[in-house]
C-alpha cells in the first residue's frame, strides 16, 4: 500500500515538476522577449502577439505587423507620429517587425487554416498579389474598409484594383511598384546614345542596342531574377496584356505573351540580358555589383541602384520599352495594409489609415524621406517633397515622375494563382534559354498550371 | 506468500507501464494524431479555412499522378536518395574501417575532423556551401586556377551541377554521423573474432563479408533506414542551397509538399496531406524492405 | 629481440601510410568547410563572393554589423533555452520509456514498440497542418512549448535506451527489490548514474537536432522574439540583398555551441553509441 501510494506521488510529482519546468521557461522566454525588445528600442510595447489584441482594445493603440526596416516601417513610423502630431496625442501604433514579407503571408495563411485569427494583430502589410486569394480563402479574417473617409479617387486605379473585392475596398495602398527602367547615361553616352533614345522605342530596338552596350562596354543593359516571372508579368502589363483570360490561363493563345517571352530568350542569348539565379544574386552581383547599364523593377528597386555610391549622377529614368514602340508603363510588388477580423477597434484603424495613408502628405513626405517608399497617392506626389531633384539621378524629379507614370498603369486581369504563374513561368523561361523549344515549354507551363488550378 | 509475491509482481508490471505511459502518450497525441488528421484532410479539397468532401473521396490521390512537378520531384528525391546513400555508407563503412586500426595512430583527431560536420545546422551548411559554389565563388576561381575549367560555372543555376552540389553537400554532412555509428558497432566486436578467421586462414575481404558485415547488421540496418528516411523527407538543403531550383529541377518532395501549404502556391492543404502521406507510405515501405533484408535481429 | 620489434613496428607504421594519406585526406575536405566560414567571417561580402579564403580585416565590422541588424543575443538565448528545455525533458522521458521496455518487457511492450517505431516513419511536413491547429489552440505559439512538444517523445531516442538498457545488470534491480527500494527509486538512484555515457550521446544527439532545427520552429516561432538561430541565418539569407561576411559570421555562432557541446561529450558520446549498436 504505501509503495502504491508512494508511485502515485513520484508519478503526480513528475508530471508536476514536467509542468513547472515549462511554464518556468515559458516564464524566462517571455522574460527574454521583454530585455531584447527594449534592448532594441524600435519596439515599444513588450507583450507577445498572441496578447496584443487584448492589450490594444479600448485604448488608443492599434498592432501592425510590416517587415522591412529600411522601408516600409519608418512609413508606419512617419503615419503614427504624423497622427499622434495632428490627431490624437494619446494615440499608439506598435510595429512588430517581421525579417521578410513572407513571414506576414505564412502567420495569415496559418492563422486562417487553423481559424484563430487572435494571433494576428490589428493591421497587417502584404504584398498586393495575395489580397484576392486571402479574401476568397479566409472571408471572416479581413474587415472591409470601404466606410472609411477616404476620396479613393485620389489613387491610381491599377493599385486598387488588388484591394478592391467585390467592389469593396479591403486594403489601404502604402507604397507604390510603379516600374521604372533606370539608365546608366554615361555608358548610353559611350555608345552615341541618351535616355531620350530609349524612351517609347519597341524591344526590336532595345535588343539591338543592347548589343552593342554588351560588346562595347561588357554591361547588361538589363538583369532580373530568373526564379520569378517578374520581367514576363511587367512586359506583358505594359502591353495591357496578362497572363489569366476569364479567371483561366491564358498563355499559349496570347500572341503578346509568347512575343514577350521570345524577346526574353533572345535578350537573354544575346547577352543584353542577364538571368540572375535568386533574388540576392540579382540585387547583390548584378546592380550592386555593377553588372548592369540598366535596371527595371519596381521603383523600390532604387535604393539597390543607389547602393554604388561611386556612380551618383550617372543614372535616369524612364518608361518601358513596349512591343509596338510605345511608353510602356507597368507595376510589380508595392504592397497595402489591412485590417485583420482580430482588430477590436475597427473604427480607430480606419481613422488611422484614413487620415495618413489616406492622403496626408506628412505622412507620405516622412515617408518618402526616411524609408524611400513613393506613394500612389496623385496629390500628395504633388509636394514640394516630391519635386526635389534628386542627386544619385542627375538632379532629375524622379519622385514626381513615378506618381504620374503610376497613373498610366494599365488596370489587368488578377488571379489567386499569380505565384503559381510566376513558378511555371519561370521554369519554361529557364528551360527555353537553356535550349529547349519555347513553345513547348509555354504549353508544358499552361498544363501545369491549369492542373493547380484544378481545371 | 504466494498472494504476496504475486502482487509485487503486478505492482511491477504497473510500473513497467507507467515508465512507458508519457512517451507512448505523447509520441500518439504528436504523430499519429496529427497523421489521422492529415489523412482526413487528404480526403478533403478547398481552402483551408473552409474545406469539403472530395468528389470523389479519392481526388487528390488520383490527382498526383497526373501532377508533373510532383513527379518530378519524386524523380530528384530518389535520385538524391540512389546515389548519395550508397555513396555516403560505403564510405562511413570504410572510414569505420580504417579507424578501427590498432596500431593508427591520431585516431581521435581524424575522428573528430570527419564527425565534425555534423554540428552544422542544416541551413549554415547549405548556406555555406552555397557561397562556396557561387558563380564567382571559391570552388569556381579554384578550379580555373587550375586550368581545369575555361569559363565559370554557374554550379547552382545548371540542372546537372546543381544536383551535383546537393549530393556533395548531403555526403560532407552525414557521412561522418554515419561512420560514428559503425565504429561504435566494430568496437563492439571481440578482437579474438578476428584472431581466429586469421588462424583459420581467412583474408582480409573473406573477413570484412564473413564476420563484419554479419556482426554490423544491426547497425548497418539501422543506419540505412535512418539516411533513407532523412533523405525522403529531405528539405533544408533544398530550400536554401538551391530554392528548387533552376526551373524546379532540384527540388525535393517534403519541399513541394512545402510549397503547397505554404510558399508561393496556393495553399492547398488537402492535396499536401494527400503528397505527404504518399511519403509516409515510400518511407515505410522502403524501410519494412530494409528490415526484411537485414532480417536476424536477435530480439 | 628488441630491434625486430621495432622493424615490425615501423613496417605497419610503413603499411599504413595510404591509409594517413586517405584519413588525411578526407579529414581536410571535413574541416575545409569550417576554414571557409571563420574566414568569410572576416571578409567582405565581395570577398566572400570572389572566393578569397585568406583571413580578412572586416571581422569588427561584420560582427558590429550584426549586432546592429538583427538580435543575435536574442536569437542565441531562445536558441540555447528551447535546445536546453527539449534536451532535458526529451531523456527524462525517454529513458524512462526505454527503460521500461526493456526491464519489463512482455510480449504486449514488445508489440506496443513496433507501433511506436512507425512514427519514426511519419513526415514532418504531413503532420505539420494538423500539429499547428493543436499548437495554436492550446494558445502555445511563439513558446517553448510549441518548440518542444513534437520532439521530446521520439522513437529513435526510445530505441537507443532500450538497447543500451541491455546491458544494466538485472542483478543490481532484484539486489535492489529485495533491499526494498521502490521501483522508481531504482529508475533513479541506480539506473540514471549507471547509463550516464549513454545520456551523454542521447543529449548530444538531442541537443544538436533542437539547435538545428528549422522547418518547425520557422511555422510555430513567427514571433520574432522567439526567433532561433538557424532561423536569424535564413532571414539574413533571404534578405533583401545579402552580406556575406556577415551572413557567415551568424553562421560561426550557429556553429560554435553544438560544435563545443560534442568536443566536450565526445568520449561519453562514443561510449554511449556504442551500446546502442551492440
Amino acid at each position: 500500500m504505501k509503495r502504491k501510494i508512494l508511485a502515485a506521488l513520484l508519478a503526480s510529482t513528475m508530471v508536476v515538476s514536467l509542468v513547472g519546468c515549462g511554464s518556468g521557461s515559458e516564464e524566462a522566454a517571455s522574460t527574454a522577449a521583454t530585455e531584447d525588445t527594449a534592448a532594441a528600442e524600435d519596439t515599444a510595447e513588450e507583450e507577445a502577439p498572441a496578447e496584443m489584441s487584448a492589450a490594444a482594445a479600448g485604448e488608443n493603440k492599434l498592432t501592425v505587423a510590416a517587415w522591412d526596416a529600411n522601408f516600409n516601417i519608418p512609413a508606419l513610423e512617419a503615419a503614427a507620429e504624423d497622427y499622434k502630431a495632428n490627431v490624437d496625442d494619446t494615440f499608439e501604433l506598435e510595429i512588430i517587425e517581421q525579417s521578410q514579407s513572407s513571414d506576414i503571408e505564412d502567420a495569415i495563411t496559418l492563422a486562417g487554416s487553423s481559424g484563430d485569427y487572435s494571433t494576428l494583430p490589428d493591421i497587417v502589410l502584404f504584398q498586393d498579389h495575395w489580397i484576392q486569394k486571402y479574401v476568397s480563402d479566409y472571408p471572416d479574417a479581413w474587415q472591409d474598409v470601404d466606410d472609411a473617409d477616404v476620396d479613393w479617387d485620389d489613387f491610381g486605379a491599377e493599385k486598387l484594383s488588388y484591394s478592391t473585392i467585390n467592389g469593396k475596398h479591403y486594403g489601404f495602398p502604402v507604397d507604390n511598384g510603379t516600374v521604372v527602367f533606370a539608365y546608366r547615361i554615361d555608358v548610353l553616352e559611350e555608345c552615341g546614345y541618351t535616355i531620350e533614345d530609349m524612351t517609347g522605342i519597341t524591344w526590336d530596338e532595345f535588343i539591338a542596342i543592347g548589343e552593342e552596350v554588351y560588346a562595347k562596354t561588357g554591361k547588361y543593359l538589363l538583369s532580373m531574377d530568373g526564379d520569378g516571372n517578374d520581367l514576363i508579368y511587367m512586359m506583358l502589363q505594359a502591353e495591357g496584356g496578362s497572363q489569366f483570360k476569364d479567371g483561366q490561363p491564358y498563355i499559349t493563345e496570347n500572341e503578346d505573351l509568347v512575343q514577350v517571352c521570345e524577346k526574353i530568350v533572345e535578350m537573354v542569348q544575346k547577352n543584353v540580358c542577364y538571368l540572375a539565379n535568386d533574388w540576392s544574386d540579382y540585387t547583390d552581383q548584378t546592380i550592386i555589383g555593377d553588372m548592369v547599364a540598366g535596371v527595371m523593377n519596381g521603383n523600390w528597386i532604387i535604393p539597390t541602384i543607389e547602393q554604388v555610391s561611386e556612380n551618383s549622377g550617372k543614372w535616369e529614368i524612364t518608361s518601358m520599352p513596349t512591343l509596338d514602340g510605345g511608353e510602356g508603363y507597368a507595376s510589380n510588388g508595392g504592397s497595402s495594409l489591412y485590417v485583420t477580423a482580430n482588430c477590436q477597434n475597427p473604427d480607430l484603424a480606419k481613422k488611422f489609415l484614413a487620415y495618413t495613408f489616406g492622403g496626408s502628405t506628412v505622412t507620405y513626405d516622412g515617408a518618402l524621406r526616411d524609408g524611400g517608399v513613393i506613394t500612389c497617392c496623385i496629390s500628395a506626389g504633388q509636394s514640394d517633397v516630391y519635386n526635389e531633384g534628386v542627386a544619385y539621378f542627375n538632379d532629375t524629379p524622379i519622385y514626381a515622375e513615378i506618381v504620374e507614370m503610376g497613373a498610366n498603369v494599365p488596370v489587368i486581369e488578377q488571379n489567386d494563382f499569380h505565384y503559381t504563374a510566376r513558378t511555371y513561368m519561370a521554369a519554361a523561361i529557364i528551360n527555353a534559354v537553356q535550349g529547349a523549344d519555347l513553345a513547348t515549354e509555354l504549353q508544358a507551363a499552361e498544363d501545369n498550371l491549369n492542373f493547380a488550378m484544378g481545371n | 506468500m504466494k498472494n504476496k509475491k504475486s502482487t509485487v509482481l503486478a505492482k511491477q508490471h504497473r510500473a513497467g507501464w507507467i515508465y512507458l505511459a508519457p512517451a507512448t502518450l505523447l509520441i500518439a497525441v504528436m504523430s499519429f494524431y496529427p497523421m489521422i488528421q492529415a489523412f482526413i484532410m487528404s480526403l478533403k479539397t478547398g481552402s483551408s479555412a473552409n474545406m469539403q468532401w472530395a468528389e470523389p473521396v479519392t481526388y487528390n490521390y488520383t490527382r498526383m499522378f497526373q501532377d508533373k512537378l510532383f513527379i518530378r520531384s519524386v524523380g530528384n528525391t530518389f535520385l538524391y536518395l540512389i546515389i548519395q546513400v550508397p555513396i555516403m555508407l560505403v564510405l562511413a563503412m570504410l572510414l569505420a574501417q580504417l579507424l578501427n586500426n590498432k596500431d593508427l595512430k591520431f585516431k581521435g583527431l581524424f575522428r573528430t575532423c570527419i564527425f565534425l560536420p555534423c554540428a552544422t545546422s542544416l541551413v549554415s551548411y547549405s548556406l555555406i556551401f552555397k557561397s562556396m559554389f557561387a558563380t564567382n565563388g571559391l570552388v569556381n576561381s579554384v578550379l580555373l586556377n587550375l586550368g581545369l575549367i575555361e569559363n565559370n560555372i554557374n554550379f547552382i543555376g545548371t540542372t546537372s551541377t546543381a544536383r551535383m552540389v546537393i549530393i556533395i553537400a548531403l555526403i560532407w554532412r552525414w557521412t561522418g554521423y554515419n561512420m560514428v555509428f559503425y565504429l561504435a558497432g566494430l568496437q563492439g566486436i571481440e578482437y579474438s573474432v578476428y584472431e581466429a578467421a586469421k588462424i583459420d586462414g581467412a583474408n582480409g575481404w573473406q573477413t570484412f563479408w564473413r564476420i563484419t558485415v554479419p556482426l554490423l547488421k544491426p547497425t548497418i540496418v539501422m543506419t540505412a533506414i535512418m539516411s533513407i528516411n532523412g533523405t525522403l523527407q529531405l528539405f533544408d538543403e533544398s530550400v536554401n542551397l538551391t530554392s528548387g531550383g533552376p526551373a524546379n529541377s532540384t527540388i525535393t518532395m517534403s519541399h513541394y509538399i512545402y510549397q503547397n501549404s505554404f510558399g508561393d502556391f496556393v495553399a492547398n492543404f488537402g492535396y499536401a496531406s494527400a503528397l505527404s502521406f504518399v511519403v509516409f507510405i515510400m518511407v515505410a515501405v522502403l524501410s519494412a524492405i530494409n528490415l526484411k533484408v537485414g532480417d536476424k535481429r536477435d530480439d | 629481440m628488441t630491434t625486430k620489434k621495432k622493424t615490425g613496428h615501423s613496417t605497419i607504421q610503413r603499411r599504413l601510410i595510404p591509409t594517413y594519406i586517405f584519413l588525411i585526406i578526407v579529414s581536410l575536405i571535413s574541416v575545409f568547410p569550417f576554414y571557409w566560414m571563420v574566414t568569410a567571417a572576416t571578409n567582405t561580402t565581395v570577398e566572400v563572393a570572389r572566393g578569397k579564403i585568406v583571413f580578412g580585416t572586416h571581422l569588427v565590422e561584420n560582427f558590429t554589423n550584426l549586432l546592429a541588424q538583427q538580435n543575435l543575443w536574442g536569437a542565441l538565448k531562445n536558441s540555447f533555452l528551447y535546445a536546453g528545455v527539449q534536451t532535458v525533458v526529451a531523456l527524462f522521458i525517454c529513458s524512462l520509456a526505454g527503460y521500461g521496455f526493456e526491464l519489463y518487457h512482455d510480449r504486449y511492450k514488445d508489440r506496443l514498440f513496433s507501433i511506436l517505431l512507425l512514427a519514426m516513419m511519419v513526415p514532418q511536413v504531413a503532420t505539420m497542418i494538423p500539429l499547428f491547429k493543436m499548437v495554436a489552440k492550446l494558445k502555445l505559439l511563439n513558446t517553448v512549448w510549441a518548440f518542444i512538444l513534437p520532439a521530446i517523445s521520439t522513437p529513435f531516442l526510445i530505441m537507443m535506451f532500450r538497447q543500451n538498457s541491455r546491458n544494466f545488470p538485472m542483478d543490481i534491480m532484484e539486489a535492489a527489490r529485495i533491499d526494498g527500494l521502490s521501483e522508481f527509486k531504482i529508475f533513479f538512484k541506480m539506473y540514471m548514474p549507471v547509463m550516464k555515457a549513454t545520456y551523454a550521446a542521447a543529449a548530444v544527439i538531442t541537443f544538436m537536432n533542437a539547435w538545428n532545427a528549422y522547418m518547425w520552429p520557422k511555422v510555430v516561432m513567427s514571433d520574432n522574439r522567439a526567433q532561433t538561430m538557424p532561423m536569424l541565418i535564413a532571414n539574413l539569407a533571404a534578405g533583401y540583398t545579402v552580406d556575406y561576411g556577415m551572413l557567415m559570421m551568424a553562421v560561426l555562432f550557429c556553429s560554435c555551441p553544438t560544435m563545443i557541446i560534442f568536443f566536450v561529450l565526445q568520449k561519453q558520446f562514443a561510449e554511449g553509441i556504442t551500446g546502442a549498436v551492440k
